[in-house]
């Protein structure tokens, strides 16, 4: 079916629950690749989404990184619909907790003065991304569609994809709005 | 006095009957229109601080806050139209916005069904999905853990104001307040201090009323959701004031206890009724102890009751303690024991105090907060009936006149219209000398100044200690007829044991039986006899020192009443089920006077407790 929706996926800071969470799914996959077609996702091996674009991106966990910044961008860029796939994606989730400290002495902490350290030093190759503070996806590009959940059960998953391959805008209610 | 009209006013379309000095929320409520809200709580006077209960009245100029608006005659409100909705959903927004209101780390926390969140639920019923405001991850919000029993997560706070209402009108400690304006505005302590250090006194009033999980029970944390834990209405046996409450249980363990709204501690309870009976219990003992070779050795219950009952026949007189903390059954069950099988009056209550009970006519604890002359003649409230100390100080907001005759100090004696001593309400007929000086006004009389004040007070009520002097109790019973009187008994059921002829006394005997329960000794000395039994649910020094030991039910495990200091008959239910190898004490002391070839009739001991 050649006009079935585009699917990819990505993920950013977080704990690639979400996605465990997606294939939880189970045998429901084969119902949702009847109606969409899945493009790039990290567990798949095409790794990112095409130039030609999609029609839905999806992204799991935050941003708190310069290629984090950029893997958000580039999917924005290339996808209709954007999803903020859970908490670090809709919310800015666990990884906000080092917010309360700067950048400079969160990888001082981490790098040089942890007890099992010794003479380290931050890494600082100019290859490497930049840390940032930890964002929630929609203070770093413009999101469509929220599912929040740590992670999002597999139903409302299954649901809010199944919304979207029909051409609808998903609203969470009841069962599937869960946060917590 | 006529009842004024109802006022007809118009809720969504509906006509609605209101009565004069309702809130448009309370009108609404009242037909069963639910208006969302976050600071409003029924038991609290309301503030209007957190505008989720705005709502459209016709002819004023913008959205007003429901649960503050009196009902007036003609008033048509509309609480559900797209302008309403939107700006409950702005006000979640904000309020999301201001702190951590990060779900997952937080107790309250839950599903749609499961959440004990009143904002978080609020959050799922208007569809947020996410914030519109990012919050400040960067702000650090303190968390105060410096009360023993129940935190604070100033990040979790809404400023709702429920704690500092719960503190000044209902426990009436006026120990929280607000710090500071605007964003900055933070729930503080007296001038700021931690709660643990503030004059804070651990009631948990306001705990039981935050909405979100700002205030934490410590022990109860994380341990079960409202929607998965059993709520069971039961009676305190921390002291005489008997108050209700509700244990809350999951899985035959007691997680916490919140105060009955209903019963007449309307809520309150103390740091003891709330937190102390929920921590955990030393060794608690499950099989009958014998003393073998100076070591107490586990052993069956047929060996150990056989081993009481032979040496208690041979014993020449057997004496008796109990706990005033037990059921009158069980001590009906003590009594009849002693009295039918052992022949033996040398009966006695481990502690408590009971006095007179025939001064004059009696009130009840919801007559005390509503009293305009409060006396407190000997004994201390504040010490020993917390709750009751509670509704002294609400009183006295309210502007009771408060009248001290003590020779102790009592926490509240600064706001003492009239101060006198014990003494100086002493009749001292007997001696003609004192009679001369009363004649003749060289002593003031207390007791026509005391007098004084009762006649011109509407609702006086008289709070009077134990062990006072005759002529104190008489001068007492001297005082108008419309003195009203409440007694500061001490110990739970203290009263219900007097009823059964038990009180405080040295007992002798060369056997010696103690019913313990989950009281402890607290430090008094095991009174001396050859052979001593004790009955308690924990180890102790005075188990430590028994020849035999028998596991009793603890408090949450016993059925049956006790009578408060009210002399109210108030039920005690288990909330908890005893270990199997753990009786009532009845069934205890039913099988110990087969044992000794006699029998307890059931009826007896109902008789003995009273009627139902």
């Amino acid at each position: 079916m050649p006009n079935k929706p585009t699917v990819a996926s990505d993920w950013l800071a977080g704990c690639a629950g979400c996605h465990m969470s997606l294939l939880d799914i189970d045998e429901r996959i084969v119902t949702l690749l009847e109606q969409v077609s899945l493009h790039a996702t990290p567990i798949t091996d095409l790794k990112h989404p095409p130039e030609s674009g999609v029609d839905v991106g999806i992204l799991e966990g935050c941003v708190n990184n310069s290629a984090g910044e950029h893997v958000a961008r580039q999917m924005r860029a290339r996808c209709k619909v954007l999803v903020a796939l859970g908490d670090c994606a809709v919310f800015g989730g666990v990884p906000t907790l080092r917010n309360g400290v700067s950048c400079r002495e969160a990888l001082r902490r981490a790098y040089i003065e942890t007890e099992s350290t010794a003479e380290g030093h931050i890494p600082n190759d100019p290859e490497l991304a930049v840390m940032q503070d930890a964002r929630a996806l929609d203070q770093v590009v413009p999101v469509d569609v929220y599912l929040p959940g740590c992670p999002p059960s597999a139903d409302t998953i299954f649901f809010v994809l199944t919304e979207l391959a029909a051409g609808r805008t998903p609203a969470l209610t009841g069962k599937n709005l869960d946060w917590h | 006095m006529n009842e004024p009209a109802p006022i007809s006013i118009t809720i969504n379309g509906r006509p609605v009957q209101a009565r004069t000095g309702q809130t448009v929320y309370e009108a609404a409520a009242a037909t069963g229109i639910h208006i969302p809200a976050l600071c409003y709580h029924p038991r609290l006077k309301p503030e209007g601080a957190c505008r989720i209960c705005l709502v459209e009245i016709d002819k004023q100029r913008s959205l007003q806050p429901s649960c503050t608006f009196p009902v007036v005659e003609g008033m048509v409100v509309r609480t559900d139209t797209p302008a309403v909705i939107a700006s409950r959903k702005a006000s979640l927004q904000m309020i999301f916005s201001e702190r951590t209101h990060y779900c997952m780390f937080c107790p309250a926390s839950g599903t749609g069904e499961t959440t004990d969140c009143e904002l978080q639920q609020l959050g799922y019923e208007h569809g947020l999905d996410c914030w519109t405001y990012a919050p400040n991850y960067k702000k650090q919000w303190p968390v105060d853990a410096s009360r023993e029993f129940f935190g604070m997560d100033h990040g979790r706070c809404i400023l709702c104001r429920r704690c500092i209402r719960a503190c000044e009108d209902i426990a009436a400690n006026h120990t929280l307040g607000l710090n500071q304006r605007g964003a900055r505005t933070m729930i503080s302590a007296d001038d700021g201090v931690l709660f643990g250090e503030s004059s804070c006194v651990s009631c948990g009033t306001c705990l039981q009323v935050c909405p979100t999980g700002a205030l934490h029970d410590r022990q109860s944390v994380y341990l079960g959701h409202e929607s998965q834990i059993k709520r069971t209405a039961a009676t305190c046996v921390g002291c005489a004031v008997g108050c209700g409450i509700h244990a809350i249980t999951r899985d035959n363990h007691l997680l916490r206890v919140e105060g009955d709204w209903d019963a007449p501690n309307g809520g309150l309870l103390c740091s003891v009724g709330r937190f102390e009976v929920v921590e955990p219990k030393p060794a608690r003992i499950l099989q009958p102890l014998v003393r073998r070779d100076g070591r107490l050795v586990e052993t069956s219950w047929d060996d150990a009751l056989a081993l009481i009952g032979t040496r208690f026949s041979e014993a020449h007189l057997v004496a008796g303690v109990a706990s005033p903390r037990l059921t009158s059954e069980s001590l009906a069950a003590f009594e009849c024991f002693f009295h039918d099988v052992l022949e033996s009056s040398e009966i006695a209550l481990l502690s408590g105090e009971v006095p007179p009970l025939d001064l004059g006519m009696m009130v009840s604890l919801r007559d005390v907060a509503n009293a305009d002359c409060i006396a407190v003649i000997g004994g201390n409230p504040l010490q020993n009936q917390k709750v009751l100390g509670h509704l002294v100080r609400r009183a006295l907001d309210n502007g009771a006149r408060l009248i001290i005759v003590n020779d102790e100090t009592t926490g509240i004696d600064d706001w003492a219209e009239l101060q006198l001593e014990l003494e100086d309400i002493s009749f001292h007929a007997a001696s003609p000398f004192e009679r001369l000086k009363t004649t003749y006004h060289l002593r003031v009389s207390g007791v026509l100044e005391l007098e004084k004040a009762i006649i011109s007070a509407q609702r006086p009520v008289l709070l009077y200690g134990s062990g006072l002097s005759s002529s104190v109790y008489a001068a007492l019973r001297s005082l108008p007829a419309q003195a009203r009187f409440l007694p500061l008994v001490k110990g739970a059921n203290a009263v219900g044991a007097a009823r059964l002829g038990i009180e405080p006394r040295p007992v002798r005997g060369d056997a010696l039986y103690v019913l313990l329960g989950d009281d402890l000794s607290n430090g008094q000395p095991l009174p001396q006899s050859e052979f001593t039994v004790v009955h308690a649910a924990v180890r102790s020094v005075w188990t430590d020192a028994a020849d035999v030991v028998l596991p009793s039910p603890t408090w949450a495990e016993q059925r049956g009443h006790v009578i408060n200091l009210e002399g109210r008959r108030l039920p005690v239910v288990p909330l908890l089920q005893a270990p199997a190898s753990v009786p009532y004490h009845r069934q205890t002391f039913v099988k110990l006077a087969e044992r000794m070839g006699q029998t307890l009739s059931p009826e007896a001991l109902v008789h003995l407790a009273g009627p139902e």
